[in-house]
């Protein structure tokens, strides 16, 4: 179910009461994986069977990966665990892709080879349990941590429902010790938690979906050239749906776990208001950056190989985040861009080696991509750290086309149709339209500059109550009016 | 922040958001605004869902909105017995609908197919990319939709504001006078509310306001011809015609085959559109083609004295007292003249 839907409130409800009546804490936490396997259930059923057997393999595999001596078995052990996460990932997200990329090779060299469709279904939030599961079997294998003890927390660990189908991507020390003494939320953590979930949706129902989904929609989905002002806004429109879409989400999930009494990390820190690429990886989707730096980049070497390894293993990390977003040769396209833009910057910071500074503190100064500093021509002054900003937001922007375009003969419209003149080409947004994405953007940048260095909820404990209530209830009243329920997060096709 | 400061910003934002929605559904029942529903995709989805009752005990209706404003549910119902499904779409073809019901081994009930000839022979996708959306919608629809729309039913039923098409934020926002921007597809001005209210049932029931204020009727008369106007798909080719019929055809074999029961029925429309669909769709061309090509019978309203004197209040769709009459004397056609039982009527043939 998704979290902006009537479904999901009933079962929210239902589920607070139960983790807040005076039972054993073991039974809660059976209550909330019963929750939780309900919660994935409600999608698809037979589905389940899939995160079962992820769960049982990877809790086995683990505890055997801790405890066996004999390094050649620990390898076999671990090969098991990659190729059974791995594999099922594969096939369920790659299989048509790449079933589709073979029948083009061999066609290619005269081979008459013309399968049908594998009509494969995408188990919802494959991607991100998969990438849970993967980081406690490989901790187990270099004994980062110690192992679950039991399996009722590591069902717990990995189904946890708010985490469970679009992140934040847990790690087990960020999650399994919350399981082992009582939880339920106090009641400041009760109304944080609140807060969190009526921005979340705010941000995913009001903005993405009502305001700005309609005109990206509209642009992308148009098979014109476009007139210059309809491409850029229509990207624009994009840009700010897949923020609000997916900062959503992840807002969702911390308050709705804080109500519960847990706590998961942090996934968006106003990565519009990045100072350079490195900057926007610590700030966009962090978990899955921190993630690829973790179990990709630095097993790759990172920055320890001499710099054109560096270089490589930074594009060979985008390329793979960008496929994990999606089975599709644009999205490697989007990542290869991301790679492209973190290369440019280190080459940059490599010319200027005296004048870095430490990279500018972060609310978790632990999570740096890539080992890549924002260099220190980026942060000059506040005036100039803006238009850098806004440089880095407009070079992000252009990568967001190839992520939303279906392929590459429209993602090429669209760059052309943004910065050629195109004779007659296609006026397609109303003026209203225009306004709302402009207010919109414009704001969400003011926003995301001011709040930079800070956290929605000490901002908001500073904030006078009555001014805190005036605020929330505008975003609860425009929530309700906004009428758009149930349609699904962006990413959970990731 | 302490605690406590949290605790009053939530109570005074649950009293705020609790007044302003009070204060909002007292102020449109006030203005005589009555409940209606949102017919999108899950509304549909629910009905499509009902087609699977036996053939004496249910039918379908499909096409665009003349079967909406022109069958009253409650008659049907009480006429025949059984269970009438609306699924037909306004301003769509009904073509994508018949064909997903014809690849849909398990229905094999009575069928109703409105014919607005406009919408029949067109392949334009924005009149049938709505359709196809809700066919997937309802083939891919989880649990969990199901259960949101069970417990959206039980809001719809009490709450005005509640309407997406006219109470939404972005509905809201759309009526703010901002210019047109030229070039861009618009219409001239939003339908009116008052044109129809629709029933959990999916039926469309023009307002006692619409019936009374002619200025509203013109307004939607004006949108009609506005259609017409900005319509750049022309006229059906002989061949765009014969492939569409081939298309039919086949949909409503597989129909037959399987037991089904298929009539195809041209709803009633008046003036100047009535004579403007001549213009474009004669009879012989069209309506006859489309009996000889399938081989089901039809019932033309001009056809029969009891339906054919009707005056739609802008041309096109039946007011509602207009509608239980066409409806009752569907019925009677049906029975008389095309031979369809209805097993569970309790009701004599007049």
């Amino acid at each position: 179910m998704v979290f902006n839907s009537y479904t999901f409130i009933v079962f929210f409800a239902m589920v607070l009461l139960l983790h807040n009546l005076p039972l054993p804490w073991k039974v809660k936490k059976i209550n909330l994986l019963l929750a939780s396997y309900i919660f994935y259930a409600a999608w698809n059923p037979p589905f389940i069977l899939l995160l079962w057997l992820a769960t049982i393999v990877d809790y086995f595999v683990g505890r055997a990966l801790y405890t066996q001596p004999n390094k050649q078995k620990r390898r076999l052990l671990l090969v098991l665990s990659l190729c059974g996460n791995l594999g099922m990932l594969c096939f369920f997200k790659y299989g048509g892709f790449i079933l589709e990329n073979f029948t083009h090779l061999v066609n290619a060299f005269g081979i008459n080879y013309h399968p049908a469709p594998p009509n494969i279904i995408l188990p919802a939030g494959i991607s991100f349990y998969t990438f849970t599961t993967l980081c406690y079997t490989i901790d187990m294998y270099k004994k980062r941590s110690e192992p679950v003890k039991s399996l009722l927390d590591f069902s717990l660990f990995v189904t946890f429902f708010p985490h469970l189908v679009a992140g934040p991507i847990v790690r087990p020390p960020q999650l399994v010790p919350q399981f082992a003494s009582p939880r339920t939320a106090n009641q400041k953590q009760l109304m944080q938690g609140l807060l969190m979930v009526s921005l979340g949706l705010f941000m995913k129902v009001v903005l993405a979906d009502s305001m700005l989904a309609g005109p990206a929609n509209t642009v992308f989905n148009s098979k014109a050239p476009l007139n210059t002002l309809d491409a850029w806004m229509g990207l624009l429109a994009f840009s700010g749906q897949i923020f609000f879409d997916f900062a959503g989400y992840s807002t969702c999930a911390i308050g709705v776990a804080s109500c519960l009494g847990f706590v998961l990390p942090e996934n968006f820190l106003y990565p519009y208001a990045a100072i350079g690429f490195s900057d926007f990886w610590r700030r966009w989707h962090i978990t899955l950056s921190a993630w690829l730096r973790d179990y990709l980049y630095i097993p790759l070497g990172g920055n320890r190989k001499g710099t054109v390894r560096t270089y490589i293993n930074l594009m060979i990390t985008m390329l793979l985040g960008g496929l994990w977003h999606g089975a599709n040769w644009t999205f490697v396209v989007w990542g290869a861009l991301h790679g492209f833009y973190l290369m440019a910057e280190k080459f940059i910071q490599d010319l200027r080696p005296k004048m870095q500074l430490q990279p500018e503190l972060v609310a978790d100064p632990h999570i740096v991509l890539h080992g890549v500093h924002a260099p220190r021509f980026l942060k000059i002054k506040p005036s100039s750290n803006f238009l850098y900003a806004l440089l880095t937001f407009f070079l992000v922007n252009v990568t967001w086309v190839f992520f939303r375009s279906p392929d590459f003969t429209s993602a090429w419209r669209m760059l052309v149709s943004m910065f050629s003149v195109v004779p007659k080409g296609a006026a397609l947004l109303s003026n209203l339209s225009i306004i709302k994405v402009s207010v919109i953007i414009a704001m969400m940048l003011a926003f995301h500059w001011f709040m930079r260095n800070r956290r929605v909820l000490s901002v908001a404990e500073k904030m006078p109550w009555w001014l805190l209530s005036l605020a929330w209830s505008a975003m609860l009243i425009l929530l309700i009016l906004s009428q758009e329920s149930s349609s699904s997060f962006i990413y959970f096709q990731f | 922040m302490t605690v406590s400061s949290f605790l009053k910003a939530g109570f005074l934002t649950l009293i705020l958001v609790v007044a302003f929605f009070t204060s909002w559904e007292l102020f449109l029942r006030s203005r005589g605004i009555k409940i209606s529903y949102d017919d999108g995709e899950s509304l549909w989805a629910d009905k499509r869902a009902m087609v699977y009752e036996p053939q004496d005990d249910a039918t379908v209706f499909i096409g665009s909105s003349r079967n909406k404003y022109d069958l009253d549910i409650e008659t049907w119902r009480s006429l025949t017995g059984d269970h009438p499904i609306q699924l037909a779409i306004e301003g769509n073809s009904p073509l994508p609908v018949l064909d997903d019901l014809a690849r849909d081994k398990n229905f094999k009930g009575k069928l109703i197919i409105d014919v607005t000839e406009g919408l029949f022979f067109t392949t334009n996708p924005q009149n049938i990319s709505e359709p196809q959306d809700r066919i997937k919608y309802y083939h891919k629809r989880t649990p969990a939709q199901r259960f949101s729309f069970l417990v959206n039913k039980v809001l719809e039923d009490h709450l005005v504001f509640l309407d997406k098409n006219y109470f939404s934020l972005n509905a809201l926002l759309d009526r703010m006078p901002v210019k047109k921007r030229a070039g861009v597809f618009a219409l001239p001005y939003d339908c009116p509310r008052d044109f129809g209210a629709v029933t959990f049932d999916r039926q469309d029931i023009m307002t006692d306001r619409f019936l009374r204020d002619t200025v509203i009727q013109n307004q939607v008369k004006g949108l009609w011809d506005f259609y017409r106007k900005t319509n750049t798909e022309g006229l059906p080719s002989r061949h765009k015609a014969d492939s569409i019929l081939a298309t039919v055809k086949a949909d409503v074999d597989q129909i037959k085959a399987r037991g089904g029961q298929i009539i195809f029925v041209r709803t009633p429309s008046s003036g100047p559109y009535l004579a403007g669909e001549k213009m474009a769709f004669p009879r012989e061309k069209f309506w006859e083609r489309i009996l000889a090509v399938t081989g089901c019978p039809g019932i033309h309203f001009e056809d029969h004295p009891a339906i054919a004197h009707f005056v739609c209040p802008e041309f096109s769709h039946l007011k509602h007292s207009d509608a239980i009459v066409f409806t009752t004397n569907l019925v009677k056609i049906l029975r008389e003249e095309k031979g369809w039982r209805f097993p569970h009527s309790t009701v004599a043939i007049q």
